[in-house]
């Protein structure tokens, strides 16, 4: 395909994918960006009503275990505790329903552990100045941080303190770490969900899931958690996005959080979406495979007929050119043979009248009978000139000729013998004498056949073999023109009826020959076909109808 | 009797020399420079065969073979002109002209096909 003819097939190319793909891709995007926007949305509303339901199941495990320990502490007093038996009674009455509680002890106002049972040997340690105990004895009850204690393992106590008289003392008892932590794992979801409490220096009290133990501190800050419950988009180090559910407890400053990972809950919509990617690159290649062909074949369709009206208006200027100089010509041999016939006719009225006598009365009277005649010898010489001058322009008019298809290829052969001898190209006849006499144009028919000879002429080497055969068959004369040369390659055969077609060298052929010839044997209602095998040969037939005469 | 024959041709020298030439070779020959001229010697005299040009002057060749034809239908024409068009050709050939003759001929040629023609006009040889 010629350049302008590519660009064109580009443009309309690219504009057509434009308006079926575009619409096709901003729909398609849309679509995602509103379904992941609401399910977004809706992951935010669960997340949020999941950490609210979360944060008052351990408010309220909390609060039990405190008024539990306060009910016990207000039932029994100092004197009932310190006994280790007691203590032990007390133990089991509190994890009667569940095991909550891991030991239970007895402080006196002073911080000394004046009773203890548990698994642990912390009797008559001394707990004054820890936080708990300050607290509880200045608030009467208190729900600990986690701290490492003298066992040195992460643990947080609930204490209350009884007024009693003379001196107030504390009753406290560590929480079951493994159940609550399995309280608050119960607001985990799916498999990369976690749920965990810090407190408000951001301090791990449950252990998370992912991300550190208990006690280390958490990549945020709790203080962007605001007071309530709410869900915020944010980072971790990593740079993975997650949405974390927060909500600060109500009897403990304590701050739950539920995370989730914003890809997990968005992974069947990003399935969906994988699979509308494929179904759009299958439209994609069938939309585009689709304009690509059609555009393609119609610009193909397009650049043939530009091309065909092209030649033919070549070939109508050129023979509108060969007809008018045709008429040139022809009016430049009437104007001159009238004075040529004069001249000759004058000359040889001379001739007639030289007589002997008149050649031998004057010393040049052979010399006067000698130029008389040359007149008239160059006078036939001149004619012979203005004939095929009129015989030209007669050529270039279409007309109907009675003739014999034998005498146009000798004398299309006449053209180009000397050539032919020249190169010692040998050019064989086989011509039917019985072929009978047609009626076409014998000029046009002339050229088509010189410009096959003259086409086999250029394709045989030196020595080469030209064969020139005739017959008839049924209602056909046939002229075949047989070569030895090189032959037409394949992938050429379709082209070299095309105008401006050549192979020969820029210059050299206007291309215009087999195009000129093929035209020609449609308007004789003949044909013009080939066979050709590459570095063998070439045979071209040329097919007329037997017009009656 | 010898062959009568008229040449028309508005070409002076060429009619002059053409005519004193057949002359020469004894034949009874007339020549005239236009059309009228020839319609008119041709009712006033008879004529075994004409020699026509055809672009004239006034009444052209054609009109002029044209009226040859249906006036003295017996006589026959050879057109000798300078002009090869195919119509003109064509034309002659369909009025019944013995022969179409392209100048500058040979008076041999053109002494020939007189013959031929009073052959045909008379059915024998013409001396």
């Amino acid at each position: 395909m010629e350049a302008r003819y590519k660009q064109l097939a580009r443009r309309m190319i690219l504009t057509g994918l434009a308006v079926a793909l575009i619409p096709l891709y901003v729909v398609g995007a849309a679509i995602y960006l509103y379904l992941a926007s609401a399910q977004q949305q809706s992951l935010r509303a669960e997340l949020l009503a999941l950490v609210v339901n979360r944060a008052s199941a351990v408010d309220l495990f909390l609060t039990e275990r405190t008024a539990m320990l306060e009910a016990l502490a207000h039932t029994a007093s100092l004197g009932d505790v310190d006994e280790a038996s007691e203590l032990a009674a007390l133990l089991r009455t509190l994890n009667k329903r569940q095991h909550s509680f891991v030991d239970i002890g007895v402080l006196n106002a002073d911080g000394n552990h004046v009773a203890y049972v548990g698994p642990y040997e912390l009797r008559d340690r001394n707990y004054l100045g820890e936080p708990w105990f300050e607290e509880t004895l200045s608030r009467g009850v208190d729900v600990s941080d986690v701290f490492l204690g003298f066992r040195g393992v992460p643990h947080f106590v609930v204490a209350v303190r009884r007024d009693d008289s003379p001196r107030p003392w504390i009753l406290r008892a560590t929480i079951d770490s493994e159940l609550f932590t399995t309280l608050v794992r119960s607001g985990q979801v799916g498999l990369t969900g976690d749920a965990y409490i810090v407190n408000r220096a951001g301090a791990y009290q449950t252990p998370p899931r992912f991300g550190g133990a208990i006690l280390s501190t958490a990549p945020f800050d709790p203080s962007i958690a605001p007071p309530g419950s709410n869900v915020v988009e944010r980072q971790l180090p990593d740079g993975r996005r997650i949405l974390s559910a927060f909500a600060w407890l109500e009897g403990k400053d304590w701050l739950l959080v539920i995370d989730r990972e914003s890809s997990e809950t968005l992974a069947p919509l990003q399935l969906a979406w994988k699979m509308a990617l494929v179904g759009l690159a299958v439209c994609t290649v069938l939309i585009a495979g689709a304009i690509v062909f059609h555009v393609r074949q119609m610009v193909g369709r397009l650049e043939a007929e530009d091309r065909k009206r092209v030649a033919a208006e070549a070939q109508l200027a050129h023979s509108a050119r060969l007809v008018s100089l045709g008429r040139m010509a022809a009016g430049v041999a009437h104007e001159i043979n009238n004075p040529l016939a004069a001249i000759g006719q004058l000359a040889g009225l001379m001739e007639d009248l030289i007589g002997e006598d008149f050649v031998r009365s004057s010393p040049h009277g052979e010399l006067f009978r000698t130029n008389v005649r040359k007149i008239q010898e160059h006078v036939d010489r001149t004619r012979d000139i203005t004939h095929r001058m009129l015989g030209f322009a007669r050529r270039m008019e279409p007309h109907q000729d009675t003739l014999n298809p034998n005498d146009v290829v000798e004398e299309a052969l006449s053209f180009i013998e000397r050539e032919a001898a020249f190169r010692e190209v040998q050019i064989t006849r086989q011509l039917d004498p019985a072929l009978p006499m047609i009626r076409s144009d014998r000029a046009q028919l002339q050229q088509v056949i010189l410009n096959l000879v003259n086409n086999a002429l250029d394709a045989v080497a030196n020595r080469g073999r030209i064969v020139v055969s005739t017959r008839a068959y049924g209602e056909v004369i046939e002229v075949q023109i047989d070569d030895d040369g090189v032959g037409i390659p394949k992938e050429l055969r379709d082209r070299i009826f095309d105008p401006f077609f050549t192979t020969k060298e820029p210059g050299k052929g206007s291309g215009l020959g087999l195009s000129i010839c093929h035209t020609i044997m449609q308007q004789l209602n003949g044909s013009i076909t080939f066979d050709s095998e590459p570095g063998r040969g070439t045979t071209f037939f040329v097919r007329l109808p037997r017009v009656p005469i | 009797m010898a062959v009568r024959v008229l040449v028309v041709d508005d070409e002076q020298d060429f009619l002059d020399s053409i005519v004193m030439r057949l002359e020469l070779r004894s034949i009874e020959v007339d020549g005239v420079g236009t059309g009228v001229a020839a319609l008119e010697l041709l009712d006033a005299k008879p004529f075994d065969v004409v020699v026509l040009d055809i672009k004239m002057p006034g009444m052209d060749g054609i009109e002029v073979l044209r009226q040859i034809r249906s006036k003295h239908p017996g006589v026959e024409v050879i057109v000798l002109t300078g002009h090869a068009s195919q119509e003109f050709r064509q034309l002659g050939r369909e009025l019944g002209a013995f022969d179409y003759l392209i100048k500058p001929v040979r008076l041999d040629t053109v002494l020939e096909r007189i013959q031929a023609a009073c052959r045909r006009r008379r059915g024998t040889d013409c001396s």
